[in-house]
């Protein structure tokens, strides 16, 4: 038996450049509707002139191991799909929002046709051998996508002796994507 | 408030009223609605897909696509894994094709202008009809006054079709705008130093280099796919990346040293590097005695610009100026000085991109790991010869280091407005160029050289600007829809010759340019200029360069041997300059009766109150090329422009973060529209800074009308490089003017 | 030392949580407090029933072992207010064809999945024990079936009561742990919330008794309304204190509400909150009711309840509003 699958994305901001070539290739890969996104960039420049720190972040559903989403719908729409992912049943969901309310990361969204809809780790790649869109076309490999289950590990590789965190890992979610910080030194 | 645009102008008026223009819209806007709202399940229907690699035209890097198709529409663009210039990888413009196929707004047939009662409209046209006035008019032109007062503008990869057929024609007046204001000086300079261009890509050793200094390019905004991938795999292995910029770039963002330094001031600056360089005795000695010539000329104009005078000049302390010369001398050969793209900023680019080509030539970083590479080109033959009439003059230019290797233009682009207005030029033929907010020399100038033009032409593919003032307007199709002449030319890492091939047949009554030329040569009675279909033309090169039209469509490309970087230990290099050396004093400059080595020359400042405006790109759109591009304008951050303002400038101007006011430059020409008010730390306070490309006025552009304000409406100065030709546009500052 | 400053720039499209959360508008407030007063009621008309049959305490009734006027109207009154409440939840859904989805699933840790299940409960029982309080205008009607029911049940009035009772403090404080069981929204996630909910249903369910019911019966309803206003002052006091006092999630959500000037309906949160909600609907009616019961002539005596009433709509709103337009989590 194949091993199981534990998806997840290891994101270096040292390299992402805020150019929203993900944003796009998620919204023409998944057909998402106008003035919608699964995924958006985030670009945070902190201090003052002449002394300033920037981060640029593409951020995303965070596939949570405990998905406040999936822990409060209430018709199991939303649910661990096995495979590190978290996944919406669109043909359960009522509609009812309590996973946008629930989730620390503000990831999900309305579809106009009356359902809930987020990053699904394109899953449908997943399953045909195929990187996300968003990783795909990526021109800074910011964006990897990793098997946490992987046994040589490439995500521990990309991650070692840099500083790595989580977002919001207070608010126990476990959350499946790590972020290399910006403020690593080039070639950390 | 001037609205300088057409109004007075009562012999070519710009047209706005025409509802022609949007005949194939109610169908298209369902369209769109399609594309851009999908179910979300892309792939989980069985359609067929059919993926067609071909490349991208939404900036001149041209980098390979795969066309996904399904139900004869395309539904995604992702890139090309043959392509070398992509990798598999986009930048977001290369994705954002599906928004400028079904556009709604697309130009849908062809248009002739008629007067009617004193009032201009456009007329739907036959394709046939509007050939015919086309060859009638330009033939009766050069009748009357001769083949040279018939020019082109041009930008984008389709224009090669017209430039064979006009040059069959007798016309040899080609000018592409962005000679003048980017590529040209980048371009001169790195021929008048080192005998060859800068290359696009830059042969700049990104990825396997230690320290890269770069001046005001701004990678990251300005988003060449390939840079960008070799810029972050360099900081992975450890890049070290220094921006000057009087603005916190992106990549400024991504620096181990952001500079910011005054505007305009970049050559002091250099020269204090090279001063640092040569006083510290930390230059590569060896390699400037073997391989250069005018070292003392040189030192005899650097030695002077201490780090403490260009301290003064610049802005940046004098420590900063040496240790970035020393950290770049420390590293080197692996460190290098970016060439940039834009480089004209003022009229002093060609000297700028020297101090540029010096810098790296100081320490001895050619052909190194890392440092100045020279790519080389795919071995393509020419395409098959056909007899021209004789030139008047091969280049048209006034300016005497203007481009001297095989010219896609004989003159600069302010030249055709220049002459037009000297009635030398009776005639425009305008591919790909938005020409009213395409600087040239500046939207006032270029509107009053259009207002004097007996005929003109655009082919575009959306009504902008420049169409409501044509004569003849013939809708070419686009970039996805057809087929172009072969991409060849260009050298790389792994020299390459890529296809553009259609991934859909061409929507409503538009058509390739390969075909309207074709066309438009018939009716002038052309013979022998194209082969009798475009794949014929297409096969017949590929098959000179043992492949072929079939082979070549399954990829898109065809691919040579890497090249091979690096110099051998002991290598004896050759360069093709007058002296076979590397030109620190330039021998042609001195010729042509300029200063042979960069001298930096003081620009004008601000009036009291008023700020020089600086310019730039956004990742996400190509000025004219995706201004109505609703899927890719879509991002909050896309939809307009803001204007960057220091926080002490804001205060003593009373703004507001996001408040809209209008802007005012020198020369009192106000902003036709407002501009959303950006207060921000990452600008200096005696510059404000605005994308370029906004603040479109054509109401046509149903998604572009009025978003943002014109950069090219504040352009009321320009200086021009006397040597090449180039235009410079950053003498210009503006105030602000709070809304009522 | 300079000021330093964070700058953020965001591609996000998404309206449901830009600038910030807004997925729920009015239906959601008036749902929790439709459902809130119908657990109130349904916990008061419950242990009204107990008092009468078990300890003979209560108002006078109709000699047929069942209580009085107001606790046989607020019988049926807890079912309607509850069905009409979970009409805007249905309305509110954005697929409200799928609502059968609740119902081919027990999510456990839902709340909402928990509520939808508790309302199938609440139904039954509910309209049983309003049958069994209206049984002799029912046994007028002559209705076999029903006749059939009441029979069959008629000695089981007050375990059923006793049920319902619980059912009904399940129903108030489920309203307030929908809220508050969303650890992303700072305001909402307070473990008081569900008590909050449930005191003010249980107010608010009095003084609506305390209109309907004839004039004989009121002092009972207006004691009970008093002591429900007392607890529920003692209640909000701790709900803030404890955001107050919380971490910077709480605190600085807490102040959104209690101190924010975010507008609602033109008027700043803090003012719905001090002016509207705590003082016109917690204040003003218990001094009323403090006065009447003093002896104290009061021209309008409609004017407590009604305020009672005003406030705990308030309150709803003000919770779900201010809970979303604070921002997320941090
Ligand atoms: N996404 C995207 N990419 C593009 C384009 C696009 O439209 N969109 N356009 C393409 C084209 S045609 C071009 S020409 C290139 C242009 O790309 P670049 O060559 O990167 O552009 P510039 O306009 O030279 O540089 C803009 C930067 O220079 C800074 N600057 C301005 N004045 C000075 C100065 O005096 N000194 C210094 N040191 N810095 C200064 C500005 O603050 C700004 O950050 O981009 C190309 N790439
Ligand atoms: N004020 C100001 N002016 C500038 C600059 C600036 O920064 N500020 N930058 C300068 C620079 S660096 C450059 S390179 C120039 C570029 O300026 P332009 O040469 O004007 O080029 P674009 O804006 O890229 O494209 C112009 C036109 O091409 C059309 N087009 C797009 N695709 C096709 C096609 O497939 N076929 C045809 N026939 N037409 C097509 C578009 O609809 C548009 O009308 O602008 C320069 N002008
Ligand atoms: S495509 Fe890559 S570099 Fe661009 S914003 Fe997304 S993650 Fe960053
Ligand atoms: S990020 Fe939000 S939507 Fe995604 S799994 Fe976590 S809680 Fe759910
Ligand atoms: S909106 Fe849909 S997915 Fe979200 S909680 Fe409700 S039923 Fe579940
Ligand atoms: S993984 Fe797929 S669905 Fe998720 S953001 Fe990336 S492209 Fe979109
Ligand atoms: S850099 Fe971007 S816009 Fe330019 S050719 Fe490549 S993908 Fe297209
Ligand atoms: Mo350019």
């Amino acid at each position: 038996m194949a091993k199981q699958k534990n998806y997840g994305m290891v994101i270096d901001t040292r390299v992402c450049v805020a150019c929203s070539a993900c944003v796009y290739a998620c919204k023409s890969e998944n057909g998402v509707p106008e003035g919608y996104c699964r995924d958006w960039v985030v670009q945070e420049t902190e201090g003052a002139y002449p002394k300033l720190r920037m981060e640029n972040r593409s951020e995303r559903c965070q596939h949570c191991e405990n998905a406040p989403c999936v822990t409060y719908c209430p018709t199991g729409a939303s649910h661990y799909a096995g495979d590190g992912t978290v996944q919406v049943n669109r043909y359960r969901c009522t509609g009812c929002k309590a996973c946008l309310a629930a989730c620390p990361y503000d990831a999900r969204y309305v579809h106009p046709e009356g359902y809930v809809d987020k990053c699904s780790l394109c899953k449908h790649r997943l399953e045909q051998g195929l990187e996300t869109a968003c990783v795909s076309v990526c021109p800074t490999t910011s964006l990897n996508l990793v098997d946490f289950n992987e046994p040589e590990a490439k995500a521990d590789e990309m991650m070692n002796g840099k500083e790595v965190y989580r977002q919001k890992e207070h608010a126990g979610t476990n959350p499946s994507l790590y972020w290399i910080s910006a403020s690593n030194k080039p070639g950390a | 408030m001037n609205m300088s645009h057409g109004q007075d102008m009562n012999r070519r008026d710009f047209i706005k009223i025409s509802s022609l223009f949007l005949a194939g819209s109610a169908a298209m806007s369902t369209q769109i609605g399609r594309t851009f709202s999908g179910t979300g399940n892309a792939l989980a229907g069985e359609h067929a897909e059919k993926v067609v690699h071909s490349f991208c035209e939404h900036c001149f890097w041209r980098c390979g696509i795969a066309a996904h198709v399904r139900d004869g529409r395309i539904y995604k663009i992702t890139g090309s894994e043959h392509h070398p210039l992509s990798n598999g990888k986009l930048c977001p413009r290369g994705t954002g094709g599906i928004g400028q196929i079904y556009d709604p707004d697309r130009l849908a047939h062809p248009l002739i202008r008629e007067r009617k009662g004193g009032q201009s409209t456009y007329r739907k046209a036959t394709w046939d009809e509007a050939i015919t006035l086309t060859a009638e008019k330009l033939y009766q032109i050069k009748e009357k006054y001769g083949p040279q007062a018939i020019a082109m503008l041009h930008h984008g990869y389709g224009y090669t079709f017209f430039k064979e057929m006009f040059k069959s024609f007798g016309v040899n007046k080609f000018a592409k705008p962005s000679f003048d204001f980017c590529c040209g000086p980048r371009h001169q300079g790195y021929i008048l130093t080192y005998g060859h261009s800068a290359g696009t890509p830059e042969g700049i050793d990104i990825q396997n280099s230690k320290y890269v200094i770069f001046f005001g390019t701004h990678y990251g905004e300005n988003m060449h796919n390939t840079a960008v991938q070799e810029i972050s795999e360099g900081i992975r292995r450890g890049l070290k990346i220094v921006v000057f910029d009087p603005r916190f770039s992106t990549l400024a963002g991504k620096a181990e040293k952001w500079l910011p330094i005054k505007a305009g001031t970049d050559i002091a600056m250099m020269q204090a590097m090279m001063n640092v360089l040569i006083t510290e005795n930390l230059y590569d000695k060896q390699f400037v005695e073997e391989n250069t010539v005018g070292f003392d000329e040189l030192w005899a104009e650097v030695r002077e610009m201490t780090p403490e005078k260009a301290a003064e000049i610049t802005d940046i302390p004098a420590e900063d100026i040496r240790d970035v010369a020393r950290r770049f001398a420390s590293f080197a050969p692996s460190a290098a000085v970016h060439p940039g793209r834009r480089t004209q900023w003022y009229a002093d680019g060609t000297q700028r991109v020297r101090c540029i080509a010096i810098l790296n030539a100081l320490v001895g970083n050619y052909k190194m790991p890392g440092g100045v590479v020279k790519y080389e080109k795919y071995k393509l033959p020419k395409a098959p010869h056909h007899h021209y009439p004789e030139f008047e003059k091969e280049i048209w230019s006034q300016y005497p280091l203007f481009t001297d290797i095989k010219p896609s233009n004989t003159m600069a682009s302010h030249e055709v407005m220049q002459q037009t207005m000297n009635d030398e030029i009776k005639a425009w033929f305008v591919y790909g160029v938005n020409v009213p907010e395409t600087v040239t020399l500046g939207r006032k100038a270029t509107l009053e050289a259009i207002d004097k033009v007996d005929f003109l032409v655009a082919v575009d593919t959306l009504p902008m600007e420049v169409t409501g003032y044509a004569d003849v307007v013939l809708p070419e199709c686009t970039y996805l829809e057809r087929y172009d002449d072969l991409d060849g030319g260009r050298p790389y890492r792994t020299p390459f010759v890529a296809l553009r091939q259609p991934a859909v047949e061409p929507m409503f009554d538009s058509k390739p340019g390969n075909e309207i030329a074709r066309m438009l040569a018939d009716k002038l009675d052309l013979h022998g200029v194209f082969e009798d279909s475009v794949e014929e033309y297409l096969d017949k090169r590929l098959k000179a360069a043992g492949s072929s039209l079939e082979e070549v469509k399954k990829t898109g490309v065809l691919l040579g041997e890497p090249t091979d970087l690096y110099r051998k230990p002991g290598e004896k290099l050759t360069f093709k300059t007058p002296s076979g050396k590397i030109e620190l004093a330039s021998s042609k400059m001195r010729e042509a009766g300029f200063s042979a080595v960069p001298k930096y020359i003081k620009h004008p400042e601000a009036p009291e109150g008023y700020y020089r405006i600086l310019t730039g790109r956004k990742p996400m759109l190509t000025f004219g090329r995706t201004a109505n591009n609703r899927f890719l304008n879509e991002l909050p951050t896309a939809r307009e422009n803001d204007i960057w303002v220091n926080p002490e400038v804001a205060k003593q101007h009373g703004l507001t973060h996001g408040e809209y006011v209008h802007l005012k430059n020198q020369a009192g020409v106000v902003s036709e529209f407002p501009i959303r008010v950006k207060v921000t730390e990452r600008i200096r306070k005696d510059a404000v800074y605005m994308v370029h490309g906004y603040g479109h006025y054509f109401k046509k552009l149903n998604w572009a009308y009025k978003r943002g304000a014109s950069h090219n409406q504040l352009i009321s100065q320009t200086e021009i490089d006397k040597a090449i030709g180039a235009v410079g546009f950053q003498n210009n500052f503006v105030t602000f003017i709070k809304e009522a | 030392m300079t000021e330093t400053t964070t700058e953020i720039i965001s591609t996000k499209l998404n309206p449901n949580v830009l600038p910030h959360l807004h997925i729920w508008e009015w239906h959601i407030p008036l749902y929790l407090f439709l459902g809130g007063m119908a657990g109130g009621l349904l916990v008061i008309t419950s242990i009204m029933i107990v008092l009468k049959r078990r300890f003979g305490i209560g108002p006078r009734d109709e000699g047929d072992g069942c209580p009085c006027l107001a606790v046989r109207i607020g019988s049926i009154l807890s079912p309607v207010l509850l069905g009409v409440g979970m009409l805007f939840l249905f309305l509110d859904l954005a697929h409200p064809l799928y609502v059968w989805a609740f119902y081919t699933t027990i999510q456990p840790t839902s709340p909402m999945s928990a509520g939808s299940w508790i309302l199938i409960a609440f139904f039954p029982l509910a309209v049983l024990q309003a049958m069994l309080v209206n049984k002799k205008f029912l046994r007028e009607r002559n209705i076999g079936i029903v006749n059939k029911l009441i029979d069959w049940t008629e000695d089981h009035l007050t375990p059923v009561a006793l049920v319902n009772a619980h059912i009904g403090v399940g129903i108030g404080i489920y309203t307030g742990i929908l809220l508050s069981f969303f650890s992303a929204r700072p305001l909402w996630s307070s473990s008081i919330l569900g008590m909050l909910f449930l005191v003010s249903g249980i107010s608010s369910a009095a003084a609506l008794m305390l209109l309907l019911a004839p004039d004989d019966e009121k002092p009972t309803y207006s004691m009970i309304d008093a002591n429900a206003i007392w607890i529920e002052l003692v209640v909000v006091g701790l709900f803030v204190l404890g955001g107050i006092t919380g971490p910077a999630n709480s605190s600085g959500a807490m102040m959104h509400l209690i101190a924010g000037d975010y507008q609602m309906a033109g008027l700043s949160y803090m003012i719905w909150f001090w002016g509207i909600f705590v003082a016109l609907g917690l204040l003003v009616p218990l001094l009323l009711e403090f006065l009447e019961a003093a002896g104290v002539h009061i021209k309008f005596p409609q004017v407590a309840p009604v305020l009672v009433l005003i406030g705990g709509l308030v309150l709803r709103f003000l919770i779900v509003f201010a809970g979303q337009t604070y921002h997320t989590f941090m």
